[in-house]
């Protein structure tokens, strides 16, 4: 049962249906259980597991479709965030760095999950999961500079994103009061 | 170009430690004296981890008896008799 965990994460994040990640997960292992003598003592079995589990999506989930969408993102500054959330607190000391403090579990996966799935997978792998662009590179099928240019277009939406949830729900700075009421929701924790 | 425009291209491949030598080496030169990208680079560094720590869900308990029971029984079809 080693990655369960994870790979449900990762599943849930692919399918965004809980039904659908267990469904993924289950054959997940099923199929890494038949295929254990393909997997080389040693290698990253973290890695090879995943590998089954994206291609287990992409079979299930892809069929009609053969390939994703290309979809354009549109151009979007670099360090989005960054900027936005630096203009909206003024110019006092890093500021920006504090203010990701505000977000939270919700806003993080609500900013995951509305990235086309291109750009989803790309960015759920590095950056949730830790892989290095190689082994994306291999559990997708595609070049590492495929790789690469989708992580960084994909990751400046997930900065929009995250922007646009920061805006709605008042965490730009603008709505001290509001903030306030949040974040002890949120922590709900005495004395933080 | 410039040291601050080197420095915001490659800031992913830094962070994620997928960068050359002579690039990395480049980018900590220059993040020595630049206070602006020392900065930006502070903040995609903890962006990154908000996203690892808060991007995650936990699966539902019975995930595991489910996992394990189907396992079993793909054992079982392989012992037969056992």
């Amino acid at each position: 049962m080693q990655y369960a965990p994870q790979l449900y994460s990762a599943a849930l994040r692919m399918t965004r249906s809980p039904a659908d990640a267990e469904d993924v997960v289950q054959e997940t292992f099923l199929k890494a259980y038949r295929a254990y003598d393909s997997y080389t003592e040693g290698t990253n079995l973290k890695a090879w597991l995943y590998r089954i589990l994206t291609n287990t999506y992409i079979n299930k989930y892809r069929k009609a479709q053969r390939r994703p969408s290309e979809v354009e993102l549109g151009e979007l500054q670099d360090l989005y965030l960054y900027k936005r959330l630096g203009e909206a607190s003024g110019a006092s000391q890093s500021a920006e760095a504090d203010m990701l403090d505000e977000f939270v579990d919700t806003d993080v996966i609500e900013a995951l999950e509305s990235l086309p799935e291109t750009f989803r997978f790309p960015v759920l792998l590095a950056d949730v999961d830790g892989f290095s662009y190689k082994e994306i590179a291999e559990m997708l099928d595609i070049p590492i500079g495929t790789v690469m240019s989708r992580l960084h277009r994909g990751r400046k939406a997930l900065q929009k994103k995250l922007w646009d949830v920061a805006q709605e729900h008042g965490i730009t700075g603008n709505d001290h009061e509001r903030l306030r009421s949040r974040r002890r929701v949120c922590l709900s924790v005495p004395g933080r | 170009m410039s040291g601050c425009d080197h420095a915001v291209e490659y800031v992913y491949q830094y962070l994620d430690d997928e960068i050359s030598l002579y690039r990395k080496s480049r980018i900590r030169m220059h993040l020595r004296y630049c206070s602006n990208c020392t900065d930006a680079y502070e903040f995609e560094y903890k962006l990154k981890g908000v996203i690892r720590d808060r991007g995650r869900s936990d699966p539902p308990p019975e995930l595991f008896d489910t996992l394990r029971a189907l396992i079993e029984e793909e054992q079982q079809r392989d012992e037969p008799g056992t």
